[in-house]
């Protein structure tokens, strides 16, 4: 990746005499920079996506095929079924929900004024899950007109809705006049994973078999089910709130300064929050629906990215997003080749990167945390 | 002009303001004083429309409650008393946050360095890369002031003048800052933009007001022009001392004198 970050800003540096105009503490070069160089870096991941597997499919050789160099036919018809069936829905899903839950963290933490929040750690993914495990278990009978009306949109739907659900009660638990406690956050965040995880549970004890082996492999967190009909119905739900997220940069800059002082900049305060809350509800909703549980990602991507670039939300916004879907692509690879030919759930992978970063975190931003 | 018409506010239940009429021009900085808890800053969070209140505030003529926050905010700026900021922002990028909504009104070339510009006026050239958060107190009042003016940084568009709010400006501040910040405040009244500040020293108070309204227990007690308002009768109704008002070092300017409370002999208990 830095190989890929250096060509850009090699690209972008201009004649000394403008360097030395610009301003002493303006970042947004560096920014710029780093958005171009993540673009390229997950073209790159795109790219190696699919071209790895576990099966021996490989893309040159059916470009190749196609140019009318290769002779065997039916290898690249299976090459073609592979790639196009198996790894390309996986990547783009790969891709949306990377982005998706990475850029939820990052509204997350602008709208609590937080480091630390994130849709995984507060429950608002645990509220989604609820949502999901009602389709899953009751989706043939007692909801049975639902899933009807809303066909393949009605689990990530209800799993939207139950992350909407949880974020606005935890809004309303954890912030006071503008300000939220931090302590409160989290308390409130497990009291109410624990309560979507009871319900959860009295659903799970009610599930069949069949639905029951559904659930097991939905909840460990994995891009492997990825299939087109997946695609089709999270994807342009995480792509509008990704595009919704991409204009609220400036809004969430005057939110750092307090919700009055946003208010005294312009800010239509209580509209922005429902827009965010709306914005994060529908980005995690959609991508615990098709995933399960993939944690980390919202906390450790805008983390990394605050001590790179700083905390402006306008370059923020797209670096979280481009960093999230290369870095779930990167642990797809990984979760895919590290115990091939069998796969770990990306969950694992995704957690057992976050979990020791989340407590470096902790370690050396302790003074941050501390009011 | 700014101008309230019989504004209340209750917060929590509790009635704050009782029946606040006041006025503050154009071109005039215009100080609020009263002793803690009169309703100062409750005044003013009135005015930023961050309280719910009953009666009519007027921006120009205008019902504020009518107005969008865009549209305000392109009229007035507001220094809040404290910021904390939970991310590690660069003084440069928090100066540069009041470009963002307001209506700097100078053109979009000088737009570029006009945080480095506001910056010199606070007395804070260079130090914009340094971070926010490893300030001291008065230096994030001062960045938080830059921040202010650049919203703001044309006193008048078009003809139309602009206003700063100011919560307690000077309150952590060293006396060459003091005085420095309250001649920004001025010099912005002066090229015809209005100014309302909470402040609590008198003598700062009575050098830079041109108007005065004084509150107690949520209610105008005195309002008026500093020699009506800055004498011993007011000021004993106000702040519940039998303060002293003199006339020095510079004739014409009334200066209160705390000492003079001993002089009287009325501070004396024992």
């Amino acid at each position: 990746m830095a190989s890929t970050m250096s060509l850009p800003a090699r690209a972008l540096t201009r004649p000394a005499g403008e360097a030395a105009a610009r301003p002493a503490g303006d970042r947004s070069h560096i920014g710029r920079i780093t958005v171009i160089g993540l673009g390229f870096a997950l073209l790159l991941a795109m790219v190696l996506s699919m071209t790895t597997g576990a099966s021996g499919a490989s893309a040159i050789n059916l470009i190749l095929h196609w140019l009318g160099f290769g002779t065997d036919d039916t290898a690249a018809l299976r090459d073609y079924a592979v790639i196009v069936n198996i790894r390309m829905p996986r990547m783009i899903l790969g891709v949306l929900i990377g982005a998706g839950l990475a850029v939820s963290g990052l509204l997350m933490q602008g709208l609590f004024r937080n480091p630390l929040a994130d849709p995984g750690l507060v429950g608002v993914s645990s509220g989604a899950a609820l949502g999901a495990v009602v389709i899953i278990v009751l989706g043939g009978t007692a909801l049975a007109p639902f899933t009807t009306a809303l066909g393949i949109w009605s689990l990530p739907a209800a799993a939207f809705g139950g992350g909407l659900v949880t974020t606005f009660v935890l809004y309303r638990v954890a912030t006071r006049s503008g300000q939220t406690a931090i302590a409160t956050m989290l308390l409130a965040g497990i009291a109410i994973a624990a309560l979507a995880g009871a319900f959860s549970g009295v659903l799970t004890y009610l599930a069949s078999d069949n639905q029951l082996r559904d659930l097991t492999f939905w909840g460990m967190g994995s891009l492997a089910g990825a299939t087109w009909i997946k695609v089709l119905s999270a994807g342009p739900i995480i792509f509008v709130a990704l595009v919704v997220a991409g204009f609220l940069g400036k809004g969430l800059n005057a939110m750092t300064l307090g919700e009055a002082t946003a208010s005294h900049l312009g800010v239509p305060v209580q509209r922005f929050k429902r827009v965010t809350i709306v914005a994060v509800a529908a980005a995690t909703g959609a991508s615990v629906a098709v995933s399960g549980g993939i944690g980390f990602v919202g906390i450790v991507v805008p983390h990394l990215l605050r001590l790179v670039i700083g905390p402006d939300h306008r370059y923020l916004l797209p670096a979280s997003a481009l960093l999230g879907a290369t870095f779930l692509l990167f642990c797809d690879a990984l979760s895919r080749t590290i115990v091939a030919p069998a796969e770990l759930p990306i969950g694992i992978v995704t957690a057992a990167f976050g979990g020791p970063f989340f407590l470096w975190i902790l370690l050396h931003r302790r003074s941050a945390f501390a009011w | 002009m700014i101008a309230l018409d019989s504004v209340d506010v209750s917060v929590g239940g509790q009635k704050i303001l009782h029946g606040v009429s006041m006025e503050a021009p154009a071109g005039k900085l215009t100080a609020i004083i009263g002793p803690n808890g009169s309703g100062k800053s409750t005044l003013l969070k009135a005015l930023c429309r961050d309280y719910d209140y009953s009666g009519t505030i007027f921006l120009d003529g205008r019902d504020i409650a009518k107005m969008s926050p865009v549209e305000i905010a392109g009229l007035r700026a507001v220094l809040p008393q404290s910021s904390n900021l939970p991310f590690p922002f660069t003084v440069r990028e928090v100066v540069a946050m009041g470009l963002t909504a307001g209506r700097p009104g100078v053109h979009p070339r000088a737009l570029q360095h006009l945080p480095e510009e506001a910056l010199a006026r606070v007395d804070l050239a260079g130090f914009g890369a340094r971070f926010y958060g490893e300030l001291s107190g008065g230096e994030q009042q001062r960045v938080q002031l830059a921040r202010v003016l650049c919203q703001v940084w044309e006193p008048v568009i078009d003809g139309v003048p602009r206003y700063l709010f100011l919560d307690e400006p000077v309150s952590s501040l060293d006396i060459k800052h003091q005085l420095m910040i309250m001649d920004v405040a001025k010099r912005f009244a002066r090229s015809g933009g209005g100014v309302i500040a909470v402040l609590h020293d008198l003598n700062l108070t009575a050098l830079y007001a041109d108007g005065i309204t004084a509150l107690r227990e949520g209610k105008v007690v005195a309002s008026g022009r500093p020699e009506t308002v800055l004498t011993d009768r007011v000021l004993e109704a106000v702040f519940d001392v039998p303060l002293k008002v003199g006339a020095a070092p510079r004739p014409g300017t009334p200066f209160v004198l705390p000492q003079s409370v001993h002089l009287s002999g009325a501070m004396h208990v024992a």
